[in-house]
């Protein structure tokens, strides 16, 4: 299955782990590269980490395959691996003098390791044309990797989410299948419908969407701006989980999943998807990688941007962005910034859009010349316009995420407390998490 | 193993995240680690399994073993059956049984819907039903193991003993009583400290299976030092709260020992 999200999979089957744990293994090194580039003579070395494992790998490598065919000077030698092995050793090899010159991470992650020095800033790659024109760029890709007003990541890809409707189950249910929910209320009056217990035994043999409350993109927390609500502020420094807003939004959709059980109550985006795929979901809110497995399982679905909410139309959008080694010397610097360029180029990124289904990083590239008919729909220019990145400068997105968001969610959505005063705590404890960075 | 145990030690006084150099805190992690309640959760859950988990397994590994050290109908095959578990590797243990128990596609699941127990989200996301979930996967993963460790002990005793009783009129409950159980202590006192140390470890298998969901129900304090280490990059507090489990298995493992060393059969 292809998976562009690292905290999908970030937590992947762990081995078993002693008493006092590898704690001690900090020590650890990662595999010995002898691949200094800055002395010498012949082609600066660029080793690059990415977790582009699905159907999107081959196009990665055939840009890096042009990009080393097309000058003399760079060689990017790829290392892919899961984005659960690529996160688990990140760290560790960005702490140790042989790590990789670059890395491709989710830009919510960024910030966790651009705080605590790990990744050289990338400023100048926007400041002027020197490298490229980056004003093709989206702003919301451009931004997502900043960290404290500086500039840690260049894009790699842009993935807007989009609501994915089973035409099939719209049609049986009795709904116009070209028709999906563009606001909330819709939303509300069709999961009527869609929802089916069939034997009356409370468990829906057929629910009308696949929400998932932990390791996925963050769904439930895109859902939070559509009353100005959110878990944190633009300002990436207030918490806003106890804001009326929020509380307006939380009371939406713990209502459309608890009582009306729209959704079944603790899926994984693994699981989601898997719902969904199945027919025993018909929708779901989801990334451009599922096109490939949903092709494959012969759904005939249609995409659209997410119903608004009633305040605000906002999607979100998830960003892979390069980063680089703050270890990596000015030569190497220089050189991933060459290569970043390439990346993001009209041609390349048409070989990317072709071969992954993703939209280019580029605003530039007319719908009419991309072959893949999804690139052009999660490429249109008002849903990457309506595009808003999680946690977008918070260092400790990933704790605030799994520790504090999703377990608060999951208590309230099984009825295990208050919500008022769930969400009231959890909004303290995110707070904290923000203070100490 | 000693130089690890020391670097963590010295690990706990420390704020470190890998990137920047530690800081030293004295025993700042220490005393937040009384108050969190992160960790009281913790500390409860792993409390919970190994109370219920240890006597569960050892109990039954004594009955397995009992049961199939006669001569019964395909005893090599029902040995090899229960003592399968252990040696399958226990990500794919977790994931077959994940499946199991998947509300939608899990066979466990259906059958159990057909008898009228419906769970609406699984076992391993509703909140009530998690624990006991994951703790009976741990008995039948662990007890093949003990199992073997029992039947070793029994076929140990001599059987003149058996012989010795019988002619005495011991019935089979008096036989268990004054000589299985009398000579198999030295097994019972291993094992249940065995079992103990590894239910108070309790990581890999929950990990996978519920990662210490719905909101923390299942999360043992081996997986709280895992996440505030290597997901919140807090290695000194991580390091603080697994020595202090380790002091916890420590003095627990010396009761057991005390308890049943004097008890102790020697023939």
């Amino acid at each position: 299955m292809p998976d562009m999200h690292g905290r999908r999979t970030r937590r992947g089957i762990a081995l078993a782990a002693g008493l006092t744990l590898a704690l001690a293994a900090c020590a650890g090194q990662g595999s010995a590269q002898d691949d200094d580039g800055a002395t010498g003579d012949g082609p600066t070395e660029l080793v690059l980490w990415h977790g582009m494992t699905g159907p999107d790998g081959p196009a990665v490598q055939q840009i890096i395959d042009d990009f080393n065919a097309s000058q003399d000077d760079v060689v990017v030698k790829p290392n892919v691996m899961p984005w659960d092995v690529l996160y688990q050793k990140v760290l560790t090899s960005l702490s140790s003098d042989d790590g990789p010159q670059v890395v491709a991470m989710s830009a919510s992650n960024v910030p966790q390791y651009a705080s605590k020095g790990a990744l050289a800033p990338v400023d100048d790659f926007y400041a002027d044309d020197t490298w490229m024109d980056t004003s093709a760029l989206p702003d919301a890709a451009k931004h997502a990797a900043d960290f404290d007003g500086t500039a840690y990541g260049v894009p790699l890809n842009i993935a807007p989410m989009t609501l994915y409707w089973n035409k099939d189950m719209f049609e049986a249910a009795g709904l116009d299948p070209e028709q999906p929910p563009t606001t909330w209320d819709e939303f509300a009056s069709m999961a009527e419908k869609l929802t089916v217990d069939e034997n009356g035994d409370g468990k829906p043999e057929q629910y009308a969407a696949a929400l998932a409350d932990h390791t996925t993109v963050p769904i439930y927390q895109m859902l939070l701006w559509g009353t100005g609500g959110g878990v944190v502020a633009d300002d990436a420094a207030t918490a806003t989980l106890d804001t009326p807003e929020t509380l307006e939004a939380l009371e939406f959709w713990v209502d459309q999943v608890r009582e009306k059980k729209v959704s079944p109550i603790g899926l994984s985006g693994a699981d989601a998807d898997k719902l969904f795929q199945t027919g025993k979901a018909a929708m779901e809110i989801v990334g451009p990688w599922m096109t490939t497995g949903f092709d494959e399982a012969g759904l005939d679905y249609g995409l659209a941007a997410p119903p608004a909410g009633p305040d605000a139309d906002v999607t979100l959008a998830d960003v892979v962005a390069f980063t680089v080694n703050a270890k990596a010397s000015d030569a190497q610097q220089d050189a991933a910034k060459t290569f970043f360029a390439y990346w993001n180029s009209v041609e390349s990124q048409k070989t990317w859009a072709d071969g992954s289904g993703f939209p280019p990083t580029r605003t530039d590239i007319p719908a009419d010349e991309l072959e893949n008919p999804y690139s052009a729909v999660f490429g249109d220019p008002e849903l990457l316009g309506s595009a808003k990145v999680y946690l977008a400068g918070v260092p400790s997105s990933g704790t605030i995420t799994d520790s504090i968001f999703y377990p608060a969610l999951q208590r309230v959505l099984n009825g295990d407390g208050d919500l008022t005063e769930v969400f009231t705590q959890a909004n303290a404890d995110v707070q904290a998490a923000i203070d100490k960075g | 193993m000693l130089w690890p145990m020391v670097q963590s030690a010295y690990l706990s006084f420390m704020d470190y995240n890998r990137i920047q150099p530690a800081q030293w805190v004295g025993l700042d992690n220490y005393r937040e680690l009384l108050t969190d309640p992160a960790v009281g959760n913790a500390l409860r859950n792993t409390l919970v399994y190994a109370v219920v988990v240890t006597p569960v397994t050892v109990g039954l590994a004594l009955a397995l073993a009992l049961l199939l050290n006669r001569a019964i109908f395909a005893r090599g095959l029902v040995r090899t059956a229960v003592f399968l578990p252990f040696i399958v590797s226990l990500g794919i243990v977790a994931i077959a049984w994940a499946f199991l128990l998947d509300p939608n596609i899990g066979l466990i699941s259906h059958w159990l819907d057909g008898l009228g127990i419906v769970s609406t989200q699984g076992w391993l996301s509703d909140p009530q039903l998690a624990m006991p979930a994951v703790m009976v996967v741990g008995i039948w993963k662990t007890v093949g193991f003990y199992m073997v460790m029992y039947l070793a002990g029994l076929q140990s005793i001599p059987t003149e003993l058996y012989e010795a009783a019988s002619l005495d009129g011991a019935g089979p409950w008096t036989r268990f009583r004054n000589v299985t159980w009398p000579l198999l202590s030295n097994q019972t006192m291993l094992i249940s400290i065995m079992a103990a140390i590894a239910t108070l470890q309790a990581f890999d298998q929950i990990y996978v299976m519920t990662h210490g969901g719905p909101y923390f129900r299942t999360e043992t304090l081996v997986m709280l030092v895992y996440r505030v280490g290597f997901e919140d990059l807090r290695l000194g507090y991580g390091s603080a709260i697994s020595w202090v489990l380790l002091l916890g298995v420590f003095v627990l493992s010396m009761l057991q020992w005390g308890y049943f060393r004097k008890r102790a059969v020697t023939y």
